[in-house]
């Protein structure tokens, strides 16, 4: 009975724990993988609906594509240039082809490929979160954007995460392409 | 006393319609932003060419007529959209945009046919003018990549509707006939 008692109690702990960790997280404001793929896609709806006047918004730290600890980018694979970035206003109109990551991954080239697939897909490399110094593992969901009079535009966002694996992002994209559960685009 | 001289609204009409097709198509192949495409297509595309053609009705030419002026609305209403969508008035998706343009190439088809009892160069003129649009189509129902070919060839959609222009003005400044514009594709 004692036994039984003290196996309970430490379920309760460790639930606690759990709810604890969840409860963390939901605080800290971490980006989770199914937010980085509805937010990019509302993105590329958006300029789809909008056109190239919609660029400006994303430029904009304190707007909508803006959330938790991560942010939709828009760039011009095409044309080579960074159209909207809400941290790194430095970026916006330049080159991105030539930018790489601390083991030397051509990100943007990456990103492009990936964005260019029919429902989009990840891209792991390294880059700063929004606030620190260091660099951490970001991986970005791609995706192309459809715009009247323009050619070539992506719009992405990431999530900052040491342990997931890219095929359980890649399940979780999976799980969110299907149309009978989710909306198609 | 001698009649008075007039000029031909064709070489405004065609001076506009080809500037502002031109410039949209530096936009489209991506060597400018969208800026100078509105104001250029509010006043030259726009304004002059729609009053180009409504001048074009005491000339008795019905094409003009209809072509200047329908095309002049074209680039009002089409600059005017995309200010609407920046300012969130009737905002046109992708796919708007893309029927809106629909309508305009079977409207340009009609005029096509027109333009071949007309002379050679307009023929050629309306011929590319007609292929443009179906590649904008194309672009806004499913192939994005058709732009920046709609962009190349619009361009020299444009340098025809110049061609015409510049064949009126010199026949009138040298005082005779410098650019042939060949004969018309039906007779």
């Amino acid at each position: 009975m004692n036994r039984a008692g003290k196996t309970i109690g430490w379920l309760v702990v460790l639930l606690a724990c759990g709810t604890g960790r969840v409860a963390m997280a939901a605080e800290s404001g971490t980006a989770t993988a199914e937010e980085a793929i509805s937010k990019v896609r509302a993105a590329a709806r958006f300029l789809h609906n909008k056109g190239t006047s919609g660029y400006a918004e994303f430029n904009n730290r304190d707007g909508n594509w803006v959330w938790k600890d991560s942010y939709v980018f828009v760039y011009d694979c095409r044309q080579d240039r960074m159209i909207a970035h809400p941290m790194r206003p430095d970026l916006v109109g330049k080159p991105i082809m030539q930018i790489t990551d601390n083991s030397g991954k051509y990100i943007f080239k990456e990103l492009c490929k990936a964005g260019s697939e029919p429902h989009g897909n990840w891209v792991e490399y390294a880059w700063s979160k929004p606030g620190a110094g260091a660099l951490s593992r970001k991986i970005s969901y791609a995706l192309a954007a459809d715009i009247t009079f323009a050619s070539g535009i992506q719009v992405s966002a990431g999530i900052y995460d040491e342990t997931m694996t890219l095929k359980q992002l890649d399940a979780v994209l999976e799980k969110m392409s299907d149309p009978s559960r989710y909306q198609a685009l | 006393m001698a009649e008075q001289k007039l000029g031909n609204p064709a070489v405004v009409g065609l001076a506009g319609f080809g500037l502002t097709t031109m410039i949209l198509q530096f936009h489209n192949v991506g060597w400018m932003g969208l800026g100078p495409v509105i104001w250029l297509g509010l006043i030259f595309g726009g304004l002059a060419q729609m009053i180009a053609g409504l001048q074009e009705m005491k000339t008795g030419n019905n094409f003009g007529y209809c072509a200047f002026t329908a095309y002049g609305c074209f680039w009002l209403a089409l600059t005017l959209l995309l200010i609407g969508n920046h300012y969130d008035i009737y905002t046109s998706s992708k796919t708007d945009i893309g029927w809106f343009l629909v309508a305009w190439t079977a409207f340009t088809a009609i005029l096509w046919v027109g333009s071949m009892r007309i002379h050679g160069a307009l023929a050629l003129t309306f011929t590319l003018l007609l292929i443009g649009f179906i590649l904008l189509d194309l672009a806004h129902f499913g192939y994005p990549a058709l732009t920046v070919v709609a962009g190349y060839e619009l361009m020299a959609t444009a340098a025809m509707a110049w061609y015409i222009m510049a064949h009126i003005i010199y026949a009138d400044v040298f005082g005779r006939d410098i650019l042939p514009v060949g004969k018309p594709w039906i007779n």
